[in-house]
This record gives C-alpha cells, sequence and structure tokens, in this order.
C-alpha cells in the first residue's frame, strides 16, 4: 500500500480547503491556554459548590444540584478534548486529567478513548459507530433517551462487564487485544475507588458527596444527552463529514463549558486540532459543513420536526 | 550493515522545520522528521488504519496519527501510544552533500 487511507483531513487538503501551512498553524500545542481555562473551570465549580451548600437547608439545592451538574457533566467535553491529546501540549497530562474527568462522570478514560477512535472511523454509520445515537422513531423514545436512563444503565452494565474481562464483539473490535487486560484494569480500579469513597461516607457518618456529586451528576447528565444528540442525530447516515455531523452555534458559556466541542464538523475533519483554535478552522470551513446557526435548541427542533414528519 | 544502496530524499534545506515532511519516492510515501536531535524517517502509513502520518501532529521525537491519535516515537518507530500497537517502519538516514538520503 502506498497511499493513506481518505480521510476527512486528506480530503479536505486534496480539495483545498485547508493547506499543508494552515493545518500546521491549527494543530500546534500550548498548555496555557487550557491552564487558563481549566482555572476559570475551577471558579466556576467552586461557584456552583458554593450554590449547593447555601441552599442546603432550602428546596433551592434542587436547583443549585441540577446547575452544579450541569457543569460536572461538562467534564466530558474536557474529557473528550484529553481523549484526543489537544488539551495540553504535554500528553501526560492529558491522560492524568482525563482519568479525573473519568472519575467524575463514571467514564473509563482508556476505554473512552479506544472506542472513540472507532466513532472517529465510523462517523454516523450504523452498526459500526460504536457511539451512534440513532434517531429515535417516537416522542417516547427521544424523552426517554433525555432522561439519561438508558445511558446510565449502558454505562453501570459495560463497567461491570469490563471489571469481570468481557468485552462485546463490537468492543473486541475496537481495543486492541494488548490493551483489554488494561481496560479491565482500570474498570476494577474505578469501582474500587467509588467502593472506598462510599465506604469512606459510611465510616465517617458525612454523606456530602451525595448531595455535591452523585445527584448533581444524575440531574445534570439529561443535559449532556440533549448535547450529545446535537452532534450527529438527524443527520444523514452517511461517511460524508460535509453531511454527517452538525456544528451548532451557541453562546460563550455553552462554548466554554463544552471546550469548543460545538464546533463538532471541525473537530471531526480534524481531530487534532486543539480546543482553543477550533473557532479559527471554523472560519475555514464553515461553507463546507453543516452549521445550525440556532445551536442546541435549533438542533433539537430539526430533530423534532423529523420525528414528527416520519410518524405522519 | 544493509547493501541497499542510499538514496536521495529531499534537500536538507527543504525540510519543515521541526515537523514531518513528506516526500514521494516511486510509489512510496516517506514521512521525513526534522528532531531536536537530527533527521529521521519512515514510511508514512500509520500500521493501525493506514492514515497517512505527514498529515498528523509532530512534536519533539514523536509523530501523531491525524486519525486517531495513535503515536510513535520516530527514533525507532516503537509505538507510544494506543491504538497503535505495531512498530512503523523506520529508515536508515544519513545526510550527504545537503541532502537527506535514505536506504530503501
Amino acid at each position: 500500500m502506498t497511499q493513506g487511507i481518505v480521510t476527512p483531513l486528506s480530503q479536505a487538503l486534496a480539495e483545498g480547503k485547508l493547506t499543508r501551512d494552515e493545518l500546521k498553524s491549527l494543530m500546534q500545542r500550548s498548555d496555557r491556554p487550557a491552564l487558563r481555562h481549566l482555572a476559570l473551570w475551577l471558579l466556576v465549580l467552586t461557584g456552583t459548590t458554593m450554590l449547593v451548600t447555601l441552599a442546603w437547608n432550602s428546596w433551592l439545592i434542587w436547583p443549585a444540584m441540577f446547575l452544579h451538574g450541569i457543569v460536572l457533566v461538562h467534564h466530558f467535553s474536557l474529557q473528550h478534548e484529553c481523549v484526543h491529546y489537544t488539551v495540553f501540549r504535554t500528553r501526560k497530562l492529558n491522560n492524568i486529567l482525563g482519568q479525573i474527568c473519568g472519575l467524575i462522570i463514571v467514564l473509563p478514560h482508556r476505554f473512552f478513548r479506544d472506542e472513540h477512535c472507532d466513532h472517529h472511523t465510523y462517523t454516523q454509520l450504523p452498526g459500526e459507530d460504536p457511539e451512534r445515537i440513532p434517531l429515535p422513531q417516537t416522542y417516547g423514545q427521544y424523552l426517554l433517551y433525555l432522561s439519561a436512563i438508558p445511558y446510565w444503565k449502558a454505562k453501570f452494565t459495560e463497567i461491570a462487564r469490563h471489571a469481570m474481562g468481557q468485552f462485546s464483539d463490537v468492543e473486541e473490535r475496537f481495543i486492541p487485544k494488548e490493551e483489554q487486560a488494561s481496560v479491565c484494569r482500570d474498570a476494577r480500579i474505578m469501582l474500587a475507588i467509588y467502593a472506598l469513597i462510599f465506604v469512606g461516607m459510611a465510616v465517617t457518618g458525612w454523606w456530602g458527596l451525595i448531595w455535591y456529586w452523585v445527584i448533581p451528576l444524575f440531574l445534570g447528565e439529561p443535559v449532556m444527552r440533549f448535547i450529545r444528540m446535537t452532534e450527529h442525530v438527524g443527520r444523514p447516515t452517511v461517511a460524508q463529514m460535509s453531511d454527517n455531523t452538525r456544528t451548532n452555534l451557541v453562546s460563550a458559556p455553552w462554548r466554554f463549558l463544552c471546550w469548543n466541542m460545538n464546533y463538532h464538523a471541525e473537530h471531526h475533519y480534524v481531530p487534532l486540532t486543539p480546543f482553543h483554535a477550533l473557532p479559527r478552522l471554523h472560519e475555514k470551513l464553515k461553507d463546507d459543513i453543516h452549521v445550525e446557526p440556532r445551536g442546541y435548541l435549533g438542533a433539537h427542533i430539526d430533530i423534532l420536526s423529523q420525528i414528527h414528519g416520519a410518524r405522519s | 550493515m544493509s547493501d541497499t544502496p542510499w538514496r536521495d530524499l529531499i534537500a536538507v534545506d527543504e525540510l519543515e522545520t521541526d515537523w514531518v515532511t513528506r516526500v514521494e519516492v516511486g510509489r512510496r510515501t516517506i514521512a521525513v522528521y526534522d528532531t531536536p536531535t537530527g533527521i529521521y524517517a519512515s514510511l508514512a502509513l500509520c500500521t493501525h488504519g493506514g492514515a497517512d502520518l505527514c498529515d498528523g501532529y509532530f512534536d519533539d521525537h514523536v509523530i501523531e496519527c491525524p486519525l486517531h491519535q495513535g503515536a510513535f516515537d520516530v527514533r525507532n518507530g516503537k509505538p507510544i501510544a494506543a491504538p497503535a500497537t505495531r512498530a512503523m517502519k523506520v529508515l536508515e538516514v544519513r545526510v550527504r552533500d545537503g541532502k537527506v538520503q535514505v536506504r530503501i
């Protein structure tokens, strides 16, 4: 074989949408933007934690936990960026931070990385893309997905299976043989840490993490499901990256929380682009990709209208 | 020592500084790396998914695949990050008269 496979990136280069110099400039990594973003991230996290504390003895703790949960579930976006090694220039820092994020949102980092590779190879292809969220056929299925109940069920089952060293046929395909023992070990370590935390709470009698972490995480996850749906659901199930992925134009606070992952089509074109360079890449590619100018809500209007159309 | 003759690849001046440069040799594509400790070269295709490493991210001695971020040490071809698990083929390199030469 003498020619590489055609990737969205090689296609963009061949079609002149990007030059090699532009690509090189877009891919440059630096620890500094991530450290700035993380500092603000910790401030926001401290703020929402304080809100939960201040609302402790009133009903307001529920909206406070919901708000806190929205921030917590966005550790997914940060972990996703770490999976691509594009948060920090220092590779190890990406792995360390990714593991921490994974622990917060119950998503083992190594497994996510392996799975996500296949998502990039087979984006939106039925039966191939392991992260594909099918277009719901009914409003009931739509709401059920948004409840995050199927998501948590799948996640807990997945971790339990991996801890027992069991992998599905699809997982056997995308987890390299050499990594399977490590994926199994990661799941066991994660479960052991959770067990230790709960034993610690039982022994000390301080159940604060239930209110600062567990309940907010479950309250916030539907928001992450709402956002994850906007990336591909309702887009054509074809290999063409300009069609199968949706970029959503959202306001600055959402861009901050999702580490610019709303520029999702751009990310799929050049997965090596760090989060801070995605707006620049958007300017280069915006005429060649599918852009939803109404943001997340617009994407859901599109999804709901497709469900409505299919039913009538 | 290999009997394979040395072959001119590219002028040193034409290499992208601190980056990877693509060179076509017949039907083969070679990735040439300008690193802090000298020039290295490998076949350009990732051993995992077959993507062109010349479109990847290069830093220090590590080339990262543009598709899945599997990574290799360009000095010896060893995979240093999954999903890459098989070494890439590195080539013997020398510089003569301002030209990068490889045995291929």
